[in-house]
């Protein structure tokens, strides 16, 4: 059962709104550090990382134009056809607000490659996260975690998910995804 | 394994446009302190699902030791 709004705080509003508009036009995921911080990290981020499916023109500017006319604004400029040309196409992320607001900041960027796909492919909702909102997979985010990002911040992270979800890791799983990262993002395939 | 930096051109943007919001805005204290709390409360929430249950309660008695003794999960 979903909660009442006045159980929400700005952060569960801002991004289950924000979700429920871009599902309606393609598949996302919320990876990286809000993930850690939705199961119990105490640590802060800045922004909230968002990976959507790859759109043609034509299909982001319907996504831009609902998520506008829903109260959002881009940061990189109100033109969906110079947001898509001169960032999203070129594989640089964009971050919408809503209007007049500064923070929450949802960080948008498409696919990457087959990597990115198998996340979204992949995707999970979390009950205990109280969020009605699509994360990528545990595994994913450790392997991520561990393999790529590497900072202390980011093996504390995966440190975390692995003691929460102690017993429940598919640690094959991690292990195919951490050469799946090599094989693409270090090997540049 | 080499650590990467992924940020990319609009992380700058934002650091560039949060810091004239500082310097031009009396309300963006007020604003950071929501944006924050917000974060810990959702990280709050998990704790108390978790602890519903047995295991959950156990993990959360070893998180809870890692971060009393420093060492290490």
């Amino acid at each position: 059962m979903k909660r009442g709004i006045a159980d929400k705080n700005i952060l569960d509003l801002f991004m289950e709104d924000f979700c429920e508009i871009v599902e309606k036009h393609c598949k996302y995921i919320i990876c990286s550090g809000f993930v850690a911080i939705a199961h119990g990290r105490t640590r802060a981020t800045e922004d909230i990382d968002m990976i959507i499916e790859k759109l043609s023109e034509d299909k982001f500017l319907e996504l831009h134009n609902d998520l506008i006319e829903n109260g959002f604004e881009c940061m990189q400029g109100e033109k969906g056809e110079m947001i898509y040309g001169d960032y999203l196409d070129k594989g640089v992320s964009v971050r919408y607000t809503q209007v007049g607001e500064f923070l929450p900041e949802m960080k948008v960027k498409f696919v990457k490659d087959r990597l990115d796909e198998e996340q979204i492919a992949s995707r999970q909702k979390i009950p205990f996260t109280k969020l009605d909102v699509y994360f990528s997979s545990i595994e994913g985010n450790i392997a991520f975690k561990e393999e790529l990002l590497g900072s202390d911040k980011d093996l504390e992270d995966a440190q975390h998910l692995r003691m929460i979800y102690e017993g429940k890791i598919d640690e094959g799983e991690i292990d195919r995804i951490k050469m799946k990262i090599k094989e693409f993002r270090f090997n540049g395939k | 394994m080499v650590s990467k930096i992924l940020r990319d051109e609009t992380h700058n943007d934002q650091i560039v446009r949060w810091a004239n919001h500082v310097k031009s805005s009396y309300t963006w204290k007020a604003e950071l302190n929501e944006f924050i709390d917000a974060q810990f409360e959702i990280a709050s929430r998990f704790y108390s699902e978790l602890a519903k249950t047995t295991s959950g309660r156990e993990k959360l008695k070893k998180i809870r030791e890692s971060k009393i003794s420093g060492v290490k999960i």
